[in-house]
């Protein structure tokens, strides 16, 4: 008989303990897919060029958006934006016409190429082999045969288990005397 | 003085003691600090690396302060310097008497033109400016800040040298003088012949 079919109550099949974290990857899951689909795309022109404001960089700021920035350039490019959203442009293609200004870093995010492929790629691939550990680890654990106990340890145990019995019973005796 | 009011005070007269040594190094440190900000030589403009260098000069069109107008376009077969400058900036105060220097010693025909573009200034105080260090070339008014996004400018003072081709070939970011404008315009010339 192995380890965790021991430890496993009778007549239980074996994936009934993984249905606890099933479940939970599940509710995982399906959090992320909602939360980053959530909303869908802007509906109005201002909404659309609100969203791109918000992840463009205020080049004359320190590290905030031009949507969050009142300084002159911020101002500027939230016209340049709003004016290149109305001529029906995508959001890549008013991307491209400021970095083509101000270089890469006008992004707050980055592009998804080269070096800054790791900025994207790195914490869900930490997190998947996080994940994949952690189960091989618990795995392990259950699949693990139990040390042997010695006969020494046995009586060990008795004898202790023998102690406490009289040690309560006398307890109670003296609680419950007259 | 009996033996444990001795005692009492020699630690007293440590902290004393200690505390005249902090206020003296924190004085010291103070101080060079200090000397080291006089001394320090005046911000020098830089040369930066941009998208728009190589790339055609994004035209530069509208009202000068003068009251007249002003299209890069009509400046094409000279070299051009773009000069984006603001009353309020401190280091275009520092870089205006070189730019009349350089202005003046580029004054005969055909020599390299200068152009300034107020950068996030009122008019009436940028032309005060201009009139103030006898500046004459013409500076044109960017009321919506939209020439100097077309130009990735961050902050004034900035710099832009334009080929007769009309290719932006250097962007220096910081005061300029007339001799480091010189500089980056010989470069500039020995890179397009």
């Amino acid at each position: 008989m192995s380890a965790s079919s021991a430890r496993r109550s009778p007549g239980r099949p074996g994936w009934v303990g993984w249905m606890p974290w099933a479940a939970l990857a599940v509710v995982v899951g399906v959090a992320l897919g909602v939360g980053s689909t959530h909303g869908g795309p802007p509906a109005t022109v201002a909404e659309r060029a609100n969203a791109i404001d918000a992840l463009v960089r205020c080049p004359s700021c320190d590290g905030i958006s031009v949507a969050d920035s009142s300084a002159s350039t911020a101002v500027a490019i939230r016209q340049v934006v709003l004016t290149r959203v109305r001529a029906g442009q995508t959001d890549a293609q008013i991307d491209s016409f400021l970095v083509s200004r101000y270089g890469p870093g006008i992004l707050l995010r980055p592009p998804v190429q080269g070096w800054t492929a790791w900025v994207w790629l790195a914490p869900p691939a930490v997190l998947a082999g996080a994940v994949v550990g952690l189960v091989a680890v618990l795995w392990r654990r259950r699949s693990r045969a139990p040390a042997p106990v010695s006969a020494d340890d046995r009586a060990l145990v008795q004898r202790a288990l023998a102690e406490r019995a009289g040690a309560g019973r006398a307890g109670s005796e003296v609680v419950t005397a007259p | 003085m009996t033996q444990t009011e001795g005692a009492t005070a020699r630690p007293e007269l440590r902290r004393r003691h200690t505390a005249r040594w902090v206020a003296g190094v924190i004085l010291v440190v103070g101080a060079a600090l200090v000397a080291l900000l006089a001394t320090s030589p005046p911000q020098s403009a830089t040369e930066v690396d941009t998208p728009l260098v190589g790339q055609a000069a994004p035209d530069i069109a509208g009202a000068t302060l003068g009251g007249g107008s002003f299209d890069l376009a009509a400046l094409r077969g000279r070299w051009v310097v773009v000069n984006f400058f603001a009353s309020w900036c401190p280091p275009c105060q520092q870089e205006e008497p070189e730019l009349v220097a350089f202005a003046y010693a580029h004054r005969s025909p055909g020599d390299a033109a200068l152009v300034g573009v107020v950068f996030d200034d009122a008019a009436s105080s940028a032309h005060s400016f201009m009139q103030s260090t006898g500046a004459s070339w013409p500076a044109v008014i960017d009321p919506d800040g939209q020439l100097a996004l077309n130009y990735g400018v961050r902050g004034p003072p900035e710099t832009f040298i334009v080929a007769p081709d009309g290719t932006v070939v250097v962007h220096l970011d910081g005061p300029v003088t007339a001799a480091s404008l010189d500089h980056w315009l010989v470069l500039a010339k020995q890179g397009r012949s």
